[in-house]
């Protein structure tokens, strides 16, 4: 009793310095990564310490504490927040020839600021019942503005920073005027106000109340495994997943990435840590539970995501176009009525 | 008189240090404007007031007639039931409004459980579709006036249970019957206690984030995000919340100022309570339905679906993690509401032993506190501690950030509204010839608040610490950027899986925060059951 006292006490008072520790700041909430750390701590004897929240959010704590900040590690599940970091100058070059030498270098930082951790594609699902072979064989993200959609597409909100990432990648690759004529066509081709997650899109096309939803792969994966209820497990046998522009620059992808602080106070733990995060077994472990894909190419994703497909082309936009473009993607979907 | 009595400083002291945060959230407005402004004010800024608007104007409509209807029905009828819903009318405070958003959603969709029941019961096509959507401004309207409307039916219920009973048998001598005398005496005789429940509800609807946000409904608490978030233009982000505040703060000083000088303390010894009136048959049924339909929309219905979903997964939730998750949320609410409720008492009784225009005006900023959304709080409060960790601690590490004191104070500010309006409306019915008489009889100040003031402001004081502390339980995602490492609550938890749309997974941490939120409801509700004049007075 004495000794609870004495902790809530001192947590009270701020972070108690301790010595064998790594601090990170992480907008990922995965159980699954939770599980991952304390097999980090069995192994390595270094506590982990986490707050988690929006990569925005814990942006803003990192840049008001400045240098006296505890945080070792930023890690976070959008590319635009890792490249916000990294321009800020907040992140130190990564001291791993272990990292540097397994990760591939478009997965990394212009000067190995951060590392990829895990890779997600936006994808494009549909329901085999509804849609044909022959339509939805060779899709571009610039076909979903045709006329042959009109009311059929569902996607979630402007609002939601995939949708953001995936406008800003094709502002990267069509410029801003093309993309937003593409924009204005594809808010008419809605077959409803855009509303709930990326996995409600899924169900309404599993259910028939659209053709074509605009997702991230992982979710699939997720309610395929049973994990989410009985009823996401149906809707998810229905529908199939398709990768856009295969035949030209590749699929939108987005990245859960991670890098050291410039201020780190353990900065060897640090890189311990990432280290450890890009293990085999670690990479492993993630995907099998996240559904991602994984950034080692010895790794195969979990059997839920392989099975509609391992070999398909990535867009190689970089991290930079992302996190620059974001505001004008942001406007430009304002602009087009995008809710 | 003692120009520098305690009782003058001691509340600029205290309000200057809580106000910080909220100044330095509205500093921003005398920053630099950025381009961004254009583009707000030209494609979504109208977007943005108008559907606030609707949403609150909608909200205080609902909120009104469910909160003053049922404290009516309970406090002058006699019907089957009466015994119970006197106090579980106010169980859907327990519920955060984002919590009934999701559950909503999930009955209600278009292949939802509700819809999905009704097809198999009846055989129906995939394609009949009975509940109307409700993912739009009305579905929010109805999200936030069945979890709100108890703030409205405790303080409409305790003003009906303090009007006295000659003054409407006068009225029903004149002719008025029961309907009439309802709307057209005992209503706006309790109009300042039922708008100050209003004002609460108002700044709830206006801060609220996750229900509207899981409505895809553009307010302005989403337009503040969204331009943080995805614009990254956290200076106008603030200016947007800053506008908000002053918003609110408007309404806030008209609301004030509309009560005028009127004191509505009354003097206690001619009062005689109202006799109820025994209903029987339809009459009893209306008045059964009157009080069970909020209650059953408002607090059983999401308690059915959450049970639903958390029995889909694995119950593993509540493990070890779990009762220290519990523990935290449990401390931090209970210190909150301590010092809320210490602080409402100081300020109100300076403010009453010296009245002061300046420490008024002041201590209404601090109720306004209550419209921040959490987190754009908790950045005006990183700023202060780091601010204060400089200046204090240079040198040293960071001791202040990132610590629970900071945490609690961000929640202070957020729901110090809660606990002022308790105690203020406690005040109000406290004769000021109480404090002539014991200032004539030389007592102190300190003498008057302690031996006076406090034993008859017991219940306003205990309210207030519940009030509080329900709300701190359900509402953290402040705590998200402020907490210290590894510090997590229950809200924490759902807040994160809910973000995300996991509900399945969110539901057994919501039903823990419905549990532990019931503690502090349950109490208030027996505070209820034994507050009726008839049976305890003194």
């Amino acid at each position: 009793m004495k000794k609870i006292q004495l902790i809530l006490l001192l947590s009270f008072f701020g972070h108690v310095i301790m010595s064998n520790e790594v601090n990170v700041y992480t907008s990922r909430h995965y159980d699954s990564d939770d599980l991952l750390y304390k097999e980090f701590t069995q192994e390595t004897g270094i506590k982990v310490n986490i707050i988690s929240g929006k990569g925005s959010a814990l942006l803003q704590r990192l840049k008001s504490e400045g240098s006296n900040s505890p945080a070792d590690i930023f890690f976070t599940v959008d590319a635009g927040n890792l490249w916000k970091v990294q321009k800020e100058g907040l992140f130190q070059s990564i001291q791993s020839d272990l990292v540097l030498s397994s990760v591939p270098e478009n997965l990394r930082g212009p000067n190995d600021e951060w590392t990829a951790i895990a890779k997600r594609a936006r994808v494009i699902f549909y329901n085999p019942e509804n849609v044909s072979e022959e339509m939805i064989k060779d899709i571009d993200y610039e076909d979903l503005s045709n006329p042959e959609w009109r009311n059929k597409i569902v996607v979630r909100s402007s609002s939601n920073m995939y949708n953001q990432s995936l406008v800003a990648s094709l502002i990267s690759n069509l410029g801003e005027e093309q993309t937003e004529s593409w924009a204005n066509k594809l808010v008419s081709n809605f077959a409803r106000k855009p509303q709930g997650n990326d996995r409600s899109q899924i169900i309404a096309v599993a259910n028939g109340e659209a053709d074509l939803a605009i997702a991230n792969s992982y979710y699939i994966g997720i309610m395929l495994s049973g994990s989410a209820g009985e009823e996401q497990l149906v809707a998810a046998k229905k529908v199939k997943m398709a990768f856009p522009n295969q035949k030209n620059r590749g699929t939108h992808i987005n990245i859960s990435g991670a890098g050291v602080l410039k201020s780190a106070p353990n900065q060897k733990n640090a890189n311990r840590f990432l280290e450890f995060l890009i293990s085999k077994k670690v990479q492993k472990t993630m995907v099998d539970k996240s559904y991602e894909y994984p950034i080692l190419e010895s790794i195969r994703p979990s059997d839920e995501i392989a099975s509609f497909g391992t070999d398909f082309k990535e867009d190689q936009i970089s991290v930079k176009s992302f996190g620059e473009l974001n505001p004008s993607a942001v406007r430009l979907m304002d602009r087009s009525g995008w809710k | 008189m003692n120009r520098f009595s305690i009782w003058r400083l001691l509340p600029f002291a205290v309000l200057i240090i809580f106000t910080a945060p909220l100044l330095i959230v509205l500093s921003t407005l005398f920053g630099s404007y950025s381009e961004n402004w254009f583009h707000l004010y030209e494609f979504v800024l109208a977007d943005y007031i108008i559907s606030s608007l609707i949403l609150v104007i909608g909200v205080s409509i609902l909120v009104l007639f469910l909160g003053t209807v049922t404290a009516w029905t309970v406090t002058t009828y006699n019907f089957k039931g009466k015994k119970v819903f006197e106090w579980a009318l106010i169980l859907p405070l327990a519920i955060p409004p984002y919590i009934l958003a999701y559950t909503f959603t999930g009955l209600f969709d278009p292949f939802g459980d509700a819809n999905n029941f009704i097809r198999s019961v009846f055989n129906l096509k995939d394609s009949t579709i009975i509940f109307p959507n409700v993912r739009n401004i009305y579905g929010a309207i109805v999200v936030f006036a069945f979890t709100l409307y108890p703030y409205v039916y405790l303080v409409s219920r305790s003003a009906f249970i303090n009007q006295s009973k000659s003054m409407q048998e006068a009225a029903r001598l004149l002719g008025l019957n029961q309907l009439e005398v309802f709307y057209k005496l005992a209503l706006p005789l309790i109009r300042p206690a039922a708008i100050g429940g209003m004002m609460l509800v108002i700044m709830e609807t206006l801060s609220d984030f996750g229900a509207v946000d899981h409505f895809a409904i553009q307010t302005f608490t989403t337009g503040i995000f969204r331009t943080w978030y995805g614009l990254y233009d956290l200076q106008t982000a603030m200016q947007l919340a800053s506008l908000l505040l002053l918003t609110v703060g408007i309404f806030y000083f008209i609301e004030r100022s509309s009560r005028g000088d009127g004191i509505y303390t009354s003097n206690n010894s001619t009062f005689s309570p109202n006799e109820e009136v025994n209903l029987t048959g339809l009459k009893a049924l209306t008045a059964f339905l009157v009080c069970f339909i909020p209650i059953f929309i408002g607090f059983l219905l999401p308690i059915v679906e959450l049970s639903l979903w958390a029995y889909e997964v694995n119950l593993g939730f509540f493990n070890n993690k779990f009762l220290e998750n519990s523990i935290n949320t449990l401390s931090l609410s209970f210190l909150t509401g301590l010092i809320c409720a210490a602080l409402a008492l100081l300020i109100n009784f300076s403010i009453r032993y010296k009245p002061s225009i300046l420490v008024g005006r002041f201590s209404a900023l601090l109720s306004i506190g209550y419209a921040v959304p959490g987190l754009i709080l908790a950045v005006g409060m990183v700023q202060l501690l780091v601010y204060l960790d400089n200046l204090a601690f240079s040198g040293f590490d960071i001791v202040l950030t990132g610590s629970l004191l900071g945490l609690v104070l961000a929640y202070v500010i957020k729901t110090y509204a809660l606990a002022n309006s308790s105690i203020e409306s406690g005040y109000e019915r406290i004769s000021y010839s109480l404090d002539d008489s014991s200032k004539l009889l030389g007592s102190t100040s300190w003498n008057m608040l302690g031996n006076i003031h406090i034993p008859l402001l017991k219940t306003s004081i205990l309210t207030s610490v519940l009030l509080v502390m329900s709300d701190v339980v359900k509402e953290l995602p402040a705590t998200l950027i402020l907490r210290p490492f590894n510090f997590e609550t229950l809200a924490v938890s759902t807040y994160i899986y809910a973000s995300e749309e996991r509900m399945i997974q969110a539901a057994a941490p919501a039903i823990a925060i419905v549990l532990i939120g019931l503690i502090p409801i349950v109490l208030l509700s027996k505070m209820i059951r034994s507050s009726r004049p008839i049976e305890n007075r003194e």
